[in-house]
């Protein structure tokens, strides 16, 4: 059954520049493992269409992903017409995001 | 040990956060951040008007009221608050105070609005151990506020790369104030967030930290809080900075009864560039937003868009049509969609010109025609961009009052 990845993930989304960070994290070692192999840089753009250029960061050690959205916020945060011009949201949207998420980690 | 609090995360924060910190507990610093890249526009453009202004107004009015009491229980203040006018707002307080200039590059960068080096912590250690009581910065990194009263405390070296890089990121837990207590937080249901109680790093001269808060606080310092905090505004784990490079894929966070305890932090020397925070004027801009309800939204849509752009021409239009309108709502709200129309341009008059020409609309355009707020006459707005300078192109320096 598909679930929000809020229900095992909290998250944090800023700008910088005209990019936007969009850190993810778990609570358990188990829930990192799995989210590791799903929450590729592909699969964040298929969840975030309005994505571009993404790179993406491991921090095992946070149980966490962090990723860098590139360019999302034009050429920053005065003079930005997107909608949340400093992506302080965009992490809410991820979390809100269904994904089919193992039985054992719910 | 060595506790530094925080009280502000941004100007415009809770004007309360400084009684409350000197008030609630004891400490042994207080910092507080008021610049982020935009604050650093809108004090240029205090500047422009007034060249005695260019520093955080609210910090004066904190300190109006809290500067004696900080005094009496020896809380040494550091504050970027300074702003683009750090002599200024020094000049201000009646206390043993020394400010840290030489970040101002308008020299090399002559278009831009402001342009302004991110520097260290090393001018406020110095002014610390010179006596100083009130520190204040213009454009620091927002850890140096925490790095530079930690190094000047337990007399670290400008090598000691990991206790550096440990108070950098006891820094850069505590520069967003309330965010990490709680504040902006998913799990938010989970504990009290109503009013969540600043910030404290008791920090240790290896450079590891307890974050906490003070007793009978609001909210909560979890790792759960504190891991939130960590990844705003980060990029690659290699956390760069002008005094250390931290290692953020090496932090270890535990839970302990009064918080969690960040230690393993490991630090290398930082890039031979300072980073420069610029702000030019890129123009005006105004914008506002029509309701369309009900049928034919996109129809409504394109009326309006065709209706504006012959009044004012298509040039710096932005349109976003949200569809946030529900087929056979039972409220008119579900049943209505939200067209955001912008304008940028180079000229205050066009600017001014779209509120006019948006508002003729209003008996001449689509059924139900209405906007959420009339627009105004429009606002300067910045672009911010990032340059890098070479070490020796910065001067910066630690002045006693």
């Amino acid at each position: 059954m598909k679930r929000p990845l809020g229900v095992i993930a909290g998250a944090r989304s800023g700008d910088k520049g005209g990019d936007a960070n969009l850190g993810i994290w778990t609570r358990t070692p188990e829930a990192y493992e799995w989210l590791k192999g799903f929450l590729t840089t592909e699969k964040l753009k298929e969840l975030l269409p309005e994505a571009n250029e993404v790179s993406r960061y491991e921090l095992p050690n946070l149980k966490a992903l962090n990723f860098v959205l590139h360019g999302l916020l034009g050429e920053g945060v005065a003079s930005s017409t997107r909608f949340d011009p400093q992506a302080k949201a965009l992490g809410e949207w991820l979390r809100s995001r269904e994904a089919e998420i193992p039985e054992e980690l719910l | 040990m060595i506790r530094i609090g925080n009280a502000s995360g941004f100007y415009g924060d809770r004007l309360s956060a400084m009684r409350e910190q000197l008030e609630g507990g004891e400490l042994d610093v207080l910092t507080g951040d008021y610049l982020a890249e935009l604050t650093m526009l809108i004090l240029g453009r205090d500047r422009m008007k007034d060249s005695s202004l260019g520093y955080a107004k609210t910090f004066l009015r904190q300190m109006e009221d809290c500067l004696g009491l900080a005094l009496d229980k020896g809380v040494k203040i550091v504050t970027n608050a300074g702003g683009l006018n750090p002599e200024g707002l020094a000049r201000k307080l009646d206390a043993k105070v020394g400010y840290v200039t030489g970040d101002d590059l308008r020299v090399r960068f002559p278009d831009a609005l402001t342009a302004n080096a991110y520097l260290g912590a090393w001018e406020i250690a110095e002014c610390l151990n010179q006596g100083a009581q009130v520190v204040v910065t213009g454009r620091v990194t927002d850890a140096s506020l925490v790095v530079g009263p930690a190094a000047a405390h337990f007399g670290w070296a400008r090598d000691d790369w990991d206790r550096l890089a440990g108070a950098t990121v006891a820094g850069h837990v505590l520069e967003c104030g309330t965010q990490a207590t709680g504040g902006n937080f998913s799990f938010f249901t989970e504990i009290d967030a109503t009013r969540p109680g600043f910030p404290i790093a008791e920090i240790d001269e290896d450079g590891s930290c307890l974050i906490t808060k003070h007793d009978g606080t609001g909210g909560a310092v979890t790792t759960d809080t504190v891991t939130a905090q960590l990844l705003y505004e980060i990029g690659a784990p290699e956390y760069l900075g002008p005094d250390v490079t931290t290692h953020f894929d090496t932090i270890e966070l535990a839970q302990e009864e009064r918080g969690v305890r960040i230690s393993g932090t490991r630090g290398s020397p930082p890039p031979d560039t300072l980073k420069v925070c610029l702000n030019t004027l890129g123009g005006f801009r105004n914008s506002t937003t029509f309701v369309l309800t009900g049928l034919d939204v996109e129809a409504k849509a394109e009326l309006v868009k065709r209706q504006l752009r012959d009044a004012v021409g298509d040039d710096g239009l932005t349109w976003t049509l949200a569809r946030t309108d529900h087929a056979d709502a039972d409220t008119e709200e579900r049943a209505s969609a939200l067209l955001h129309a912008t304008i940028k341009t180079a000229d205050p008059k066009r600017a001014k010109g779209f509120s006019r020409a948006a508002i003729e609309l209003a008996l001449a355009s689509y059924p139900g025609f209405h906007v959420t707020a009339p627009p105004g006459d429009g606002v300067p707005f910045g672009v911010y961009k990032a340059a890098y300078v070479k070490r020796d192109e910065v001067s910066a320096k630690a002045v006693l009052l």
